[in-house]
């Protein structure tokens, strides 16, 4: 018997349990009215109202905007009072943009190495502290989660010193260590050396946050599944193929996207640390930055919306691309 | 409250929720009862108006001025957002000269700043400022910003160090002179002549503004690929790549007081408002540093050049402008004001008669004791022009990335083939620049 097949009585039950109460109050109705046609009635509508406040919030600062911004994105605009229809132009143009397209590849190259170095740190990480002869495992885990506590822009100045050339920690801790890498190496200044310099800051800030996530997963793994793989003569790392990744591959999939996502929106780390600019070479320049830079330093609302959109667009289908890839339809949508 | 069928503690959330949002609802927006309200991003200028404010309150009773400080960054921002939204505007603002062309952006009519050519000429004012001032606060020929500053630029330099390098001072005249000392006293990752970027545009900025050159011309074409353009990055770069350079840059803040202080950079690009800044960050190096006039291009030339500045603007929305004008006639013309104001904070004023007041003479002992406004106000009148436009941030910009570029090449190659990369990597800046004018309508 499968483990739906198990399932399936028991949400008859409810459901079959939940239909008599419902039934109940109509046949309640019925029979009694006024005091009980008013508690029918609210039993109808209540939900709704409790739903309302969160509907009128999300249709005023969700909707209007999402779909305000869809029109925005076909007019040339001069603020909010000037709009001249310009059909598909500003998509048109973000197609021979080269400043777009840095943005597009700088936050690519971003999102790859966030994603295919945090990730795998992220469970390495939290295997290692949820190993029983480790000691000191909570605080452990305290410290490596405790970056993402202090907020993005407090990390981005924090690592501004700790890159500054000459004087600072990293150069130094580098210059003892090899003394051909020069003290003056400029980490927010060079071309070549800020994408490393930011992805290195997100490490920092973000492997201890998805390690908690990987650490509820490993938790939740069955430990029967280890002792059956023992019997059978697997070693550490067929345990970690056949057992722990399957078993951790839901909550893998969901770190998996959100970082991913995260990653497309990356604003505040970079504009503080580079200054409110791309940095050198506009190397450090993001989706996000570009489409702030467009909508609120150049006025450039129109264009900014096509920016905005094509960035939701494509996020979403690289977040459905890595669905389909990792199984999870297939699966029942684990 | 029993017959509701979720509960007492759901009833009471939802009646929560309900008042809560009824009260945010209704709840009465912020009342500013000021008669004007004021932004600026400076310190600096915010330390001084607070205490010239209360004077120009009690000459006009009953205005009342609301001056608030917000930083540089979020001015911009927050103004674009309050034009765009009509909401929060406040009736007067000190842009800085890089953010003020993103707000003349759209045609003539739709500028967010009361047009003040005609004050400006009925009130004689624009003949007792400097002129070239008001080129970036300029467009289509409408004056939208009055001046706050000249900004013209000297360099300060490291007294103590270059007297016992042997450097004497008075016999640098041109960039030639400056750079051949800056070759004898530049030790490779030790010590630079002076501070000068590699990968931003900073003192390129400043360097293309002396050698005539700049972002765009009065009628708002982009130029970063004329001749002035190429000649000073074809200067420039090999002052800071290559196995020639004197110039290295560090970044700003702490490290730069370091820097100083240790003498890993012997001189610095200082305009008048960065001898204040100077002055407070390096503050161990009083009596040390002196400055000495921007060296010329060739000999007899003009010996500064500009980086910075601010204008005052009144927004559109400004209910009192004849009183709004008042008061930046107040703050920007004030003589008696505008020296207790220099002692404080260095800036020179655009206007040429607060020249003569004795502060502007008096000797400073930080600057080993050289009379500060004099020596900055006898290079403002030679200042040049630079004119802007609601694409000046990308240009800026352009103008950086082809630095870096330049940067790049000249250490790869040399000088084989450095200036045809060069007008070739220009161009393709103006080009980008050009292409974004184009595809605005307005």
């Amino acid at each position: 018997m499968s483990t739906q097949d198990k399932v399936e009585p028991t949400q008859d039950k409810s459901v079959a349990s939940a239909n008599a109460v419902v039934r109940r109050a109509s046949d309640h109705v019925d029979d009694t009215p006024p005091r009980s046609r008013w508690f029918a009635l609210q039993h109808r509508y209540a939900p709704y109202l409790f739903l309302l406040p969160f509907l009128i919030i999300f249709a005023t600062f969700g909707i209007y905007p999402i779909v305000k911004s869809l029109i925005l994105s076909l007019y040339a605009t001069n603020g909010p009072k000037d709009q001249i229809f310009v059909g598909l132009s500003n998509f048109r143009f973000l197609l021979s943009d080269p400043e777009f397209h840095t943005a597009v590849w700088n936050t690519a190259v971003f999102a790859f190495w966030s994603v295919f170095l945090q990730l795998p740190l992220a469970l390495g990480l939290a295997m290692l502290l949820s190993a029983k002869w480790l000691k000191g495992r909570e605080f452990l885990r305290l410290a490596f989660f405790s970056p993402h506590l202090v907020g993005q822009a407090f990390v981005a100045v924090l690592f501004m010193v700790l890159f500054v050339p000459q004087y600072g920690l990293i150069n130094n801790g580098l210059h003892a260590v090899s003394p051909q890498i020069p003290l003056d190496m400029k980490w927010l200044s060079e071309a070549g050396l800020v994408m490393p310099a930011l992805v290195l800051t997100s490490l920092w800030m973000y492997v201890g946050f998805n390690m908690i996530y990987f650490l509820a997963a490993l938790q939740a793994v069955d430990r029967e599944l280890y002792e059956a793989a023992m019997v059978d003569g697997a070693n550490a790392w067929h345990q970690f193929w056949a057992v722990t990744l399957p078993g951790i591959r839901p909550v893998a999939v969901f770190v998996l996207v959100t970082a991913t996502i995260g990653s497309f929106q990356l604003f505040e780390l970079p504009f503080i640390m580079l200054n409110n600019g791309g940095g050198p070479n506009n190397a450090g320049l993001t989706i996000v930055m570009y489409l702030y830079r467009t909508g609120f330093e150049t006025g450039d609302l129109g264009y900014a919306s096509a920016i905005g959109w094509t960035l939701a667009l494509g996020v979403m289908a690289i977040s459905l691309i890595q669905m389909r890839l990792t199984g999870v339809w297939k699966r029942g949508g684990e | 409250m029993r017959s509701f069928p979720f509960g007492a503690a759901a009833l009471c959330i939802l009646a929560l929720a309900i008042i809560s949002g009824l009260c945010l609802a209704f709840a009465p927006a912020e009342q500013h009862n000021a008669t004007l309200r004021l932004w600026v991003f400076a310190k600096a200028h915010y330390d001084t108006y607070t205490k010239a404010i209360p004077n120009f309150e009690r000459e006009n009773p009953g205005v009342t001025v609301d001056l608030q400080l917000v930083s540089n960054s979020s001015l911009a921002t927050r103004l674009q957002s309050a034009f765009l939204a009509d909401v929060d505007v406040p009736d007067q603002v000190e842009i800085e000269i890089s953010s003020a062309g993103s707000f003349f952006r759209g045609p003539l009519n739709e500028v967010g700043f009361l047009d003040l050519t005609d004050r400006l000429h009925q009130s004689g004012l624009y003949d007792k400022m400097v002129q070239a001032r008001f080129a970036p606060y300029t467009k289509q020929g409408h004056i939208f910003g009055l001046p706050h500053d000249v900004h013209p630029v000297m360099l300060a330099y490291r007294r103590d160090l270059f007297e016992q390098a042997g450097v004497d001072v008075s016999k640098i005249e041109t960039w030639d002179d400056f750079i051949a000392a800056g070759r004898r006293v530049t030790i490779p990752g030790k010590r630079y002549m002076i501070e000068m970027s590699d990968n931003s545009g900073t003192q390129l900025e400043v360097c293309l503004f002396q050698h005539g050159g700049g972002y765009f011309d009065p009628d708002g074409h982009c130029i970063l690929d004329n001749e002035a353009s190429v000649q000073t990055m074809l200067w420039y770069v090999p002052l800071v790549a290559g196995k020639n350079k004197i110039g290295g840059d560090l970044g700003s803040g702490q490290i730069l007081t370091k820097a100083v202080e240790d003498g890993y950079f012997l001189t610095l690009v200082t305009p008048d408002w960065r001898s204040k800044s100077i002055e407070n960050d390096i503050p161990r190096m009083a009596g040390k540093m002196a400055l000495m006039p921007f060296p010329a291009l060739t000999r007899g030339g003009v010996r500064t050049s500009t980086w910075g500045g601010t204008m005052m603007g009144i927004t559109k929305h400004c209910k009192n402008p004849d009183m709004a004008w008042k008061l930046a006639q107040y703050l920007y013309l004030n003589k008696e004001d505008l020296a207790m104001r220099f002692r404080e904070n260095n800036i020179l004023p655009c206007s040429r008669e607060a020249w003569e007041h004795p502060s502007f003479h008096e000797p400073r002992a930080y600057w080993s004791g050289q009379p500060l406004g004099e020596l900055y106000s006898k290079l403002a009148p030679q200042v040049p022009f630079q004119y802007s436009s609601p694409f000046i941030s990308t240009a800026k910009g352009k103008l950086s990335e082809a630095l870096v570029d330049c940067v790049q090449q000249y250490k790869a190659q040399g000088d084989a083939g450095f200036e045809a990369f060069v007008r070739a990597r220009l161009k393709r800046s103006a080009d980008e620049v050009r292409l974004r004018i184009a595809r605005n309508p307005y």
